[in-house]
């Protein structure tokens, strides 16, 4: 049934944007704004999918599909981290512009993606196909897809969503309960009263950037299995809504959880528009689901604007630290 | 005690940083093509240097990409020089766009008053991150984005809701996926080739890439002898004093935006507008307004410079299109992100340019030794500069 | 073993262009509160930065316990049982007071944070100490006195014996001050070593057994308390010389340009008062100095004068008109002129060259700006003009940058240009801060010229000799009071020390806030 399928739909959505913008949240309460986001997902998820395609191609996906797909969402992250200390190089020790070193891999992500795809598929073969083992089929855990709650959490099963919720548990106790969490934040906040009582402000960024860098490869991954259409060098900004969603979760692990399933549930309703009886159809418009399209957006920015005044950023993000200064 | 710093080493170290930049970017480039394919890579670097050059045909596609790669370059580079980061050229492109060729199919109107109506959606569309930013404090980087996907689905939406805009309209085709051919819409919104099509034997060129540089001279102008241009460069470099000397720096923010969107609705309408192209209704985000990043960077946001930049940007563009099929072209949007990240600390680069050139070191940051400055109290600055 | 549980010998430590410490000694006994004292700029807060970790010295050496020990960051000086309270808390604000306290310091198991145990420690100490904390508060909720707390808690925790205090009343009530005494008291009880810095003198008579006092960088001498008074500290703090007075013919003020009436100004977070029901009024052709050390209010009151900062209550008038509410440039058409004490913050933009700069406040009026394009030509000529009257040295003239400029001739730039905006009232902060003898002698005649000429003009400088020297009227401003007028010529410097560390000249055995 259809709501069933729109849940379930929302969540393999919401995935990918909760777990990217997890990642904002640690590069920015460690101090470093990760514009970069977008360009960490698609180079994890190259680097993942190459890996499955390789794995599908030697024939022995099938046996051990999941154990295959673990080693791809740790080869997502891996790389995720690699690709992020290039930011976190250009930021932490040149102390250049975080936005612009961050749009530059943004810009290179996908045509890197593109070149290596190009070379390794052969001319004109863009697309990387996920093979379709990857998905856990709801049959083989015994379960039937008979009603809403079955339909939301088994009907598009992937090896991520799981992690991702895992993640989100060890985000909140390393965040809140652990030492070098409160070191973290305290970097984001106020570096010199970090700095003042011997914590290294430089590490922790170069962590905090790491570990933006690991979920956003592995966010990457998320997306192009919740794509269905295997990986196409892009996350049609995805990274960019992961930042929304940030900010609108007030860098918080919880409330992120929230805005991203609020924000899916968006982009969802657009392709459903028109099987949803109580929905507008907006038909006095042409191609009114257009309307549909720009709502995620939209919402974004109106929730931004009356949530302004509450929303409460990391107090040193973006500002290089320069120790030297006293 | 005072030190020798001429007007020429300032310019130099810019240039210094901006050709390391390129060099640099070139050189992964050419890595890249090694890796690939290593008999071949030689070729590709070569292609990609000269082919812009070969024949007239070539340049003139050389000019035509760099029309609006001027007009996005100066876009951003406005931004730049006022202090912000405009990374929502690409929405204002193509709101311009979109406005550009209302006024022209659907009104009929003339290409300079369709030009004209480019600028002004553009100008629209960049206000709205200026004016969030002002008057809600909403950062505009995430204002832009979103607005750059709004911009889009909306445009695309617009469109297809006016039938005198879609192809089909006009009974060539029925694909219904693109704006129509303008010389068939409307002959003269039609930019004007003034003959440089037989000179160059080539249906790309017109007057547009003209426009584009007279209007980046206009913009030198406005920047360098006017009193706007002197209030709005002293809000970027330096908001305190900006404010000590009385200006109202949440007004300049969203005068900025305006500026820098219409210059990129100006980029959107010189392409679309010269009939060679017709816009199709894809869910993509045009990347002419990206590359004006790259320009931009490369030129210090200096106006004049932007056109050399967004120049050599088009023309490495045309070298790797004429890779293909051997080489994906992609390779060049690789080159051109290496150049921007490099760009991204070439503040870095060209401090180390200096200190090679100038006797003694002169940090950006520091006061100078003679100042016998006592260390200030340190104070957890904010971000934006709260009052004193 | 040697009767002194910290010395510092012979420190030396220079910064570029200034001898912050010059063969400075310190001795701090072992369970004594020893205060630090002097102007500003007399190095107190270096020499802490060096006891601290936070500087390097050139030369000298520190021992713990007559063993010489070698402290390269605030981690070395907090092995050694150091600890520091800074005028400028280095507090986390979202966090809460434990995780503020535990923060560099943690318990852990496994990395988990075993914070049952710090809170069971933190509160044995605060009940020991009597330092009323909430732990769970968040520190931008708390005030500034509880925030002052987490600070000593921070040091406690880490089980510090040497306690430095940098000017720790500054921010406090006079409850909490008093609360802060007695701690002091309690924990030289316990055996804890107190270092405290600080320019009020009444505080060092209530609490301190001996004082160390440092003029401009020197060593002055180190006195016991029971042997001193607020007179004798005062006279060391500023000391005796004679006065280089400049040369200037005898004031001769006309109407009242500038009246304040009770100006206070209370910042929000703190409730403190950074300004206090302040008074005063300047005439054309005078000078009216403000002395008093930094932090006392001079600067809030001149940014609300300047329409930088709005005054939470009170009035300012201008010639006829009520100026409270105008904006700043209103304020600068009407005539005020202002040389800022950040000169590279606020007076200038370093970006752009000399002429542009010259310009800053008058580019907009039709002598620089027609029909919206600038008159190059009127700016050079301006700038020629500034130039050759002020003797501003810049090598290119007018296209100079200004970021390649020396600090005297910003300064002389800034004030060439206040000046010529022919204005009623100058006020000028701190403007021969960092320049060389001839510079300050130079614009020390500037602001004697603009008095001559007929403006009012107003000084704020952290200088007690600079504004002995120039002043015609003497403002003394502590705690964001006027405590005092003089004027300039009955000035006394040591009676006017006595006002700007807080006491008064008659009440040197009572303790006078």
């Amino acid at each position: 049934m259809i709501i069933g399928d729109i849940l379930s739909a929302t969540l393999i959505f919401a995935v990918p944007l909760m777990l990217v913008a997890l990642g904002g949240m640690f590069s920015e309460r460690s101090g470093v704004v990760n514009i970069a986001l977008e360009g960490i997902m698609i180079v994890g998820a190259l680097a993942a999918s190459l890996f499955l395609r390789y794995v599908d191609d030697l024939g022995i996906g099938k046996d051990h599909a999941q154990l295959y797909m673990l080693a791809a969402v740790g080869i997502a992250g891996i790389v995720g981290i690699l690709y992020s200390q290039l930011l976190a190089f250009a930021s932490i020790k040149l102390k250049s512009n975080q936005v612009i070193s961050g749009t530059a891999l943004n810009m290179l992500a996908p045509a890197l993606a593109v070149v290596v795809t190009w070379n390794i598929q052969g001319t004109a073969q863009t697309t990387i196909l996920i093979p379709n083992w990857v998905r856990i089929a709801p049959e083989s855990l015994g379960i039937a897809t008979d009603n809403i709650f079955t339909t939301f959490l088994f009907k598009s099963l992937f090896l991520t969503t799981p992690i991702a919720f895992v993640i989100l548990i060890l985000s909140i106790v390393f965040l809140y309960y652990t030492k070098t969490g409160l070191r973290l934040r305290a970097c984001g906040e106020h570096p010199q009263a970090a700095d003042s009582v011997g914590v290294n402000v430089y590490r922790m960024r170069y962590l905090g950037v790491g570990i933006s860098g690991f979920l956003a490869g592995i966010g990457g991954l998320a997306y192009t299995l919740a794509a269905g259409s295997g990986f196409t060098s892009t996350v049609a900004g995805y990274g960019f809504l992961a930042l929304a969603v940030m900010i609108f979760g007030n860098w918080k692990p919880v409330n992120i959880l929230l805005a991203s399933f609020f924000f899916a549930f968006f982009r969802i309703i657009s392709f459903y528009s028109n099987s949803i009886s109580f929905l507008p159809k907006f038909d006095t418009l042409v191609s009114g689901e257009y309307i549909y399209l720009i709502m995620p957006y939209l919402v974004t920015m109106i929730v931004l604007v009356l949530t302004s005044k509450r929303s409460r950023a990391p107090k040193a993000e973006g500002i290089p630290y320069d120790k030297g200064r006293r | 005690m005072k030190r020798r710093r001429t007007f020429n080493s300032s310019l130099l170290t810019t240039i210094l940083s901006a050709v390391g930049a390129i060099i640099i970017g070139l050189f992964i480039g050419y890595l890249l093509l090694l890796i690939t394919k290593p008999d071949r890579a030689w070729w590709g670097l070569q292609r990609i240097l000269t082919i812009g050059f070969s024949d007239p045909n070539k340049f003139a596609k050389v000019l035509y990409q760099a029309m609006p790669l001027i007009c996005t370059g100066l876009s951003v580079a406005f931004a730049f020089k006022t202090g912000l980061f405009n990374i929502g050229a690409t929405g204002q492109y193509t709101v311009g766009t979109f406005f550009g060729l209302f006024a022209g199919i659907q009104w009929q109107l003339p290409w300079y008053l369709a030009l004209i109506a480019a600028m002004i959606g553009g100008a629209i569309w960049g206000a709205i991150p200026g004016i969030c930013k002002a008057l809600f404090n909403v950062n505009e980087v995430i204002t832009s984005i979103m607005f750059n996907w709004i911009a889009v689905f909306a445009v695309n939406m617009a469109f297809l809701n006016f039938p005198m805009l879609v192809v089909d309209f006009w009974g060539k085709s029925s694909i219904g996926d693109r704006t129509p051919v303008l010389a068939d819409a409307n002959a003269s919104a039609v930019l004007p080739k003034l003959g440089l099509d037989e000179l160059m034997n080539s249906s790309l060129v017109n007057i547009g890439i003209f426009l584009a540089i007279i209007v980046a001279v206009i913009i030198w102008v406005l920047l360098q002898k006017t009193t706007f241009g002197y209030e709005i460069k002293a809000c970027g470099y330096n908001r305190d004093a900006s404010q000590y000397a009385g200006i109202n720096a949440k007004r300049n923010i969203i005068y900025s935006f305006m500026i820098s969107g219409a210059l990129a609705g100006l980029g959107g309408g010189l392409y679309y507008l010269s009939g060679t192209g017709q816009y199709t209704f894809l869910k993509v985000l045009l990347p002419a307004g990206f590359n004006g990043i790259p320009v931009a960077l490369l030129a210090n946001s200096h106006p004049i410079g932007v056109i050399v930049s967004a120049l050599f940007i088009s023309y490495i563009q045309v070298g790797g299109d004429a890779l293909q099929p051997r080489f994906v072209r992609e390779n060049i949007d690789i080159i051109i992100g290496v150049i921007i990240y490099v760009s991204a600390f070439a503040l870095v680069l060209k401090l180390w340019f200096e200190k090679l050139f100038v006797k003694r070191s002169m940090s950006a940051v520091s006061l100078r030794d003679d100042d016998a400055e006592l260390p200030p109290p340190d104070e957890p600055k904010g971000k934006d500069g709260d009052n004193v | 073993m040697s009767e002194y549980i910290i010395e510092m010998v012979g420190i030396r430590k220079v910064f570029p262009g200034v001898i912050a410490n010059d063969n400075i000694t310190l001795q701090l006994k072992k369970g004594e509160i020893h205060a630090l004292l002097g102007e500003n700029g007399a190095g107190k807060s270096t020499l802490m930065g060096v006891l601290f970790g936070m500087y390097q010295p050139e030369a000298g050496e520190i021992r713990k316990d007559g063993k010489p020990v070698r402290i390269h960051n605030p981690n070395d000086a907090n092995n050694l049982g150091i600890g520091m309270v800074h005028q400028h808390f280095k507090l986390v604000e979202v966090f809460s007071v434990m995780d503020n306290i535990m923060l560099g310091a943690e318990d852990t198991h496994l990395g988990i944070l075993q914070k049952n145990k710090v809170r069971d420690k933190v509160l044995r100490l605060s009940e020991k100490y009597k330092l009323k904390v909430d732990l769970d508060a968040v520190i931008e909720d708390i005030s500034v006195g509880m925030q002052q707390r987490v600070e000593i808690l921070k040091m406690l925790y880490r089980d510090n014996d040497i306690l430095i205090f940098d000017e720790p009343t500054a921010v406090l009530t006079p409850q909490e001050i008093e609360e802060l005494m007695q701690t002091m008291r309690n924990f030289a009880n316990e055996g804890k070593s107190i270092l405290f810095i600080t320019h009020k003198l009444n505080e060092i008579m209530a609490v301190a057994d001996r004082c160390t006092v440092l003029r401009k960088g020197k060593y002055i001498g180190t006195v016991d308390i029971k042997d001193a008074s607020a007179d004798s500290l005062a006279e060391m703090m500023v000391g005796r010389k004679v006065n280089f007075k400049v040369d200037k013919k005898p004031c001769n003020p006309k109407d009242t340009i500038l009246r304040v009436n009770n100006l206070s100004l209370t910042t929000a977070a703190s409730g403190k008062h950074k300004l206090h029901n302040v008074s005063f009024n300047v005439r054309a052709g005078e000078i009216v100095g403000i002395a008093g050390i930094e932090g006392n209010g001079q600067s809030e009151l001149v940014y609300v004068l300047t329409g930088m900062l709005k005054p939470t209550s009170g009035t300012i008038t201008f010639g006829e008109h009520d100026i409270t509410k105008y904006s700043i440039r209103e304020r600068n058409d009407m005539g005020i002129a202002h040389i800022p004490e950040d000169r590279h913050r606020y007076g200038l933009v370093l970006d752009y060259n000399l002429a542009e700069n010259l310009i800053l406040k008058s580019y907009y009026t039709s002598q620089f700006n027609q029909h919206g394009f600038l008159r190059f030509l009127e700016m050079e000529t301006h700038a020629q003009k500034l130039i050759e009257g002020f003797d501003i040295r810049a090598g290119e003239g007018g296209d100079t940058p200004a970021r390649s400029m020396s600090g005297g001739n910003q300064q002389k730039a800034i004030i060439a240009r206040e000046v010529s905006l022919s204005p009623k009232l100058l006020i000028a902060v701190q403007p021969t801060r960092g320049l060389d003898v001839g510079a300050i002698e130079y614009i020390q005649k500037q602001l004697i010229a603009a008095r001559d000429a007929g403006r009012a003009v107003l000084l704020v400088s952290l200088e007690l000799e600079e504004i002995m020297n120039v002043s015609d009227r003497i403002l003394v401003m502590y705690e964001g009071k006027i405590v005092a007028e003089v004027e300039g010529e009955h000035a006394v410097r040591q009676e006017l020390g006595l006002y700007m560390a807080g006491a008064t000249p008659n009440d040197m055995s009572q303790e006078v806030v």
